[in-house]
């Protein structure tokens, strides 16, 4: 998967999820504020990815994943090979 | 076999305990058990539980697996927990007195506080509830 495929997938993913326009979304743009996200909502953004990509962001790694770039990083980071 | 008392568990007490035993834990699910009588607050007229009433089921079982792993990790009061969100809840059927509910909760990822579930609700093979869930742990 390339890396260009991981920021189109996610993005249309999290438009959806989080009823947002993918217009709403570009790269430097930070997540909690583009998405809205509170302590409740965040849950489902981990919860997608982790059904989307099998990866499982622990909270700890979650602190340092601020913008829609950081968030590409980890899953082009922790990509199960296949 | 699980060694406690449904109320070594959770925090509710009757009338409005909505679970009778944490039947068995595996590594991120559990299976509780409710019979539903007569005196059951959430029947209605027609003998029949509202939906409100299977959502506080599900609830409390989720209530009961964070109560067990407490206790298992050597904590004697059952951990208070709110329902952060019901989601995507579908009543098939809503259950009658005389049935024995057996509910599966199995965990998804947590964040803070706040834990995502999904829960099944069955009687006999029958599923008759499904739903997601975000319990805050407090």
């Amino acid at each position: 998967m390339t890396r260009q495929e991981i920021e189109t997938k996610v993005n249309s993913l999290l438009a959806e999820e989080f009823e947002k326009e993918t217009s709403d979304i570009t790269p430097e743009a930070n997540l909690k504020e583009a998405l809205s996200l509170d302590s409740l909502s965040l849950v489902d953004l981990v919860a997608l990815i982790q059904q989307t990509y099998k990866i499982t962001i622990p909270v700890a790694d979650l602190h340092s994943i601020q913008t829609f770039n950081d968030l590409y990083d980890y899953i082009e980071q922790h990509l199960p090979s296949e | 076999m699980i060694p406690y008392e449904i109320e070594q568990l959770i925090p509710q007490r009757a009338p409005i305990r909505m679970v009778d035993r944490l039947l068995e834990v595996s590594e991120g699910k559990a299976c509780c058990g409710l019979l539903v009588n007569w005196r059951n607050r959430f029947l209605e007229l027609d003998g029949s539980m509202s939906a409100e009433g299977v959502i506080e089921h599900i609830a409390q079982s989720a209530s009961a697996l964070f109560g067990y792993e407490a206790r298992q990790a050597g904590r004697e009061a059952p951990p208070l927990a709110y329902i952060g969100e019901v989601r995507n809840f579908r009543c098939l059927r809503r259950p009658h007195a005389g049935e024995w509910l057996q509910t599966t909760i199995r965990t998804g990822p947590t964040v803070g506080d706040v834990t995502l579930l999904t829960a099944e609700v069955k009687i006999n093979d029958e599923v008759i509830a499904l739903t997601e869930l975000k319990i805050a742990m407090v």
